[in-house]
């Protein structure tokens, strides 16, 4: 409990420091939103006073707190580009990276975890060898190549699914498999060891020279054992999809969080790239967060620290 | 008996075998042989040659302009006269291309290696020995930095300094550095406990002599070990964040630019972005099984921590 604490105070803490320091980084590139906003032929004076009206002339802790002031009150602002309101595209972007992440969320643990136990079971048979250079291969292969392999073959020369777009189950598929494949890959790793080790372990020869099922070994007892160090990994494979859904979202054309930030970022659009930072800074930080706790919850052996 | 401990018996075994060879032909060329007889390592020292002598010695021989465009020989197939490789989009020579761009993405991985070794050995080595306050707030920072995905940090970068390689490799570098200096302070706190920094304790030798000529020989080689596999790292962030238009800048040719600039082109030309994603895969599987090689020679322990490090 008081280790819950320690790491909730310690999240918040760095949350408040990384947003002085997102909301830094970004206004370095401020000069570069002024000439957004003026054509290339404006005199000295008149981007001085682009200057003084986006506010960058304030001191810089002023121009901090007004950002945190406005957000708290709701006023997200624009879009320097369409002149999109902000919080209308944090709705709308951020169930699309829901919709994605959830359904990579459900690969990583749902395919991981079964064919790590598989491996683990026919251990040293074809299977196992099947599944283990899979998995090999799932961490080897950089992410957006692997997205271009897919497009080409399942898209170009099959034409079983679409190579981009948002939103239906069919142009769901390539970009969820893409996005889960890495955490995939290391789950099905760490499944086929955890359920190794517990196989190896004497309470299991106990508990089957007792007679109990060899279903209900596995199940009931290395099954549940394998299962802590995997869980309460969870939230670090959040933090590792959010991140390589700023490259997979915009390979597919899949109209979610990371592929505005990236956009943004491109078209120097710096009020949405500094609450779309934040945003995802945010995500990984609660992750993180939720990873430190779980950690501690499925894993007696901290409790006490 | 579990694996484990048979894995354990085998590695103490061959390291007593190993001790007992540097004995009889000395140190040096017990570890050449050893690296000779790694065929990992052997194999991926020649797929890394080659692809290193494609980088470097190519542009040389062939003395092309990277961005020449010819208009009248775009989309030609690999193996056509003069073109090697074949032609992008813009008529421009395949092979003079992906050359350059294993020089680019090499250069991005030293920038990166030189800053996170650096950096990561310096602190790590800080934080482990120092202890106190000095380590809890190393550990602090390079924790916070370790929990951010790469790729966000760097295009947090890039939206701060703008596209470019400079942002990527700070980046990057900042990332690895974390991951180094982590691994380094655990080895060192290890370190500490032996009788030998012990001794040099009660000789009464100054701490920062004791760091220097005690403790950074001794952690030097897992680190340089575990650098190499940052160095994969650090080719795949740099051919993401080009593919995504935050890394090179055209007409720089990186790998991941061109992947991406022949994405548009697969249904009538397949080989634009097939030959520089297999360059990358190569690259960096050349570079990954160097760094496995490398370990299994100088350090069998270190084993667990380089697959473990997203682990911990």
């Amino acid at each position: 409990m008081k280790r819950v604490l320690a790491r909730t105070v310690y999240m918040v803490i760095v949350l408040a420091l990384s947003s002085v320091a997102v909301f830094y980084a970004i206004r370095l590139s401020g000069g570069d939103a002024v000439a957004a906003r003026v054509p290339a032929s404006a005199s000295a004076e008149d981007r001085e006073a682009v200057r003084e009206q986006l506010g960058l002339n304030d001191p810089f802790h002023e121009q901090y707190f007004d950002y945190i002031g406005s957000l708290v009150s709701g006023d997200l602002g624009n879009s320097l580009t369409n002149n999109a309101q902000i919080g209308s595209m944090l709705t709308e972007h951020g169930r699309n990276s829901l919709i994605l992440g959830a359904a990579a969320f459900i690969l990583v643990f749902g395919v991981g975890i079964p064919l790590g136990m598989l491996a683990s079971l026919r251990r040293n048979s074809w299977w196992d060898g099947g599944i283990m250079t899979f998995s090999v291969a799932g961490m080897a292969v950089p992410n957006f190549w692997l997205a271009l392999l897919a497009v080409w073959l399942f898209a170009t020369q099959l034409g079983w699914l679409p190579s981009a777009g948002c939103c239906s189950p069919k142009q769901l598929v390539l970009p969820a498999v893409v996005l889960a494949m890495e955490g995939l890959a290391l789950t099905v790793r760490m499944t086929r060891s955890a359920m190794l080790e517990n196989l190896n372990q004497d309470f299991v020869r106990t508990l089957r020279s007792g007679g109990l099922s060899e279903v209900k070994v596995i199940g009931r007892h290395v099954f549940r054992n394998a299962l802590v160090p995997i869980v309460s990994l969870a939230g670090l494979r959040i933090g590792q999809i959010v991140g390589y859904a700023l490259v997979v979202e915009t390979i597919f054309g899949w109209p979610g969080l990371g592929q505005v930030l990236v956009n943004a970022v491109l078209r120097r659009d710096y009020p949405v790239a500094q609450f779309f930072s934040l945003v995802l800074v945010t995500i990984v930080l609660l992750s993180n967060w939720l990873a430190d706790v779980g950690y501690s919850v499925v894993n007696p052996r901290l409790r006490r620290g | 008996m579990t694996d484990q401990n048979l894995t354990h018996l085998e590695t103490w075994d061959r390291r007593q075998a190993e001790y007992e060879e540097s004995r009889r032909v000395g140190p040096i060329k017990a570890t050449f042989d050893r690296m000779l007889r790694n065929r990992l390592l052997l194999f991926g020292t020649v797929l890394g040659l080659i692809v290193l002598g494609a980088g470097f010695v190519g542009p040389t021989i062939s003395g092309a302009d990277p961005n020449l465009q010819n208009f009248s020989a775009t989309h030609l197939p690999p193996g056509s006269e003069g073109n090697l490789l074949g032609t992008d989009h813009l008529g421009r020579d395949q092979a003079v291309r992906v050359f350059i761009g294993i020089r680019v993405s090499l250069m991005v991985a030293a920038g990166v290696t030189l800053i996170s070794l650096a950096f990561g050995l310096v602190l790590g080595m800080f934080a482990g020995f120092l202890g106190g306050w000095r380590d809890r707030t190393i550990r602090g920072v390079v924790d916070f930095v370790w929990g951010f995905p790469l790729i966000l940090v760097a295009v947090l970068f890039a939206g701060g300094l703008g596209e470019g390689l400079f942002p990527v490799i700070l980046a990057v570098g900042l990332v690895n550095t974390a991951a180094i200096a982590r691994v380094v302070r655990g080895e060192v706190l290890s370190l500490s406990e032996r009788e030998f920094v012990e001794a040099a304790r009660a000789g009464g030798l100054s701490t920062p002599r004791i760091m220097w000529r005690h403790l950074f020989p001794n952690i030097l080689a897992p680190a340089l070990v575990l650098a190499s596999y940052y160095v994969a790292v650090a080719i795949i962030a740099e051919a993401a964040l080009s593919f995504i238009g935050l890394g090179a800048q055209p007409p720089t040719p990186s790998l991941g630019g061109m992947v991406s600039d022949g994405r548009n082109f697969l249904h009538i030309n397949p080989w634009a972005s097939t030959i520089p994603g297999v360059t990358i895969v190569l690259l960096v599987l050349s570079v990954s099984l160097i760094g496995d090689g490398l370990r299994d020679v100088f350090d069998p322990r270190l084993r667990h921590e380089a697959k473990g490090v997203e682990q911990e």
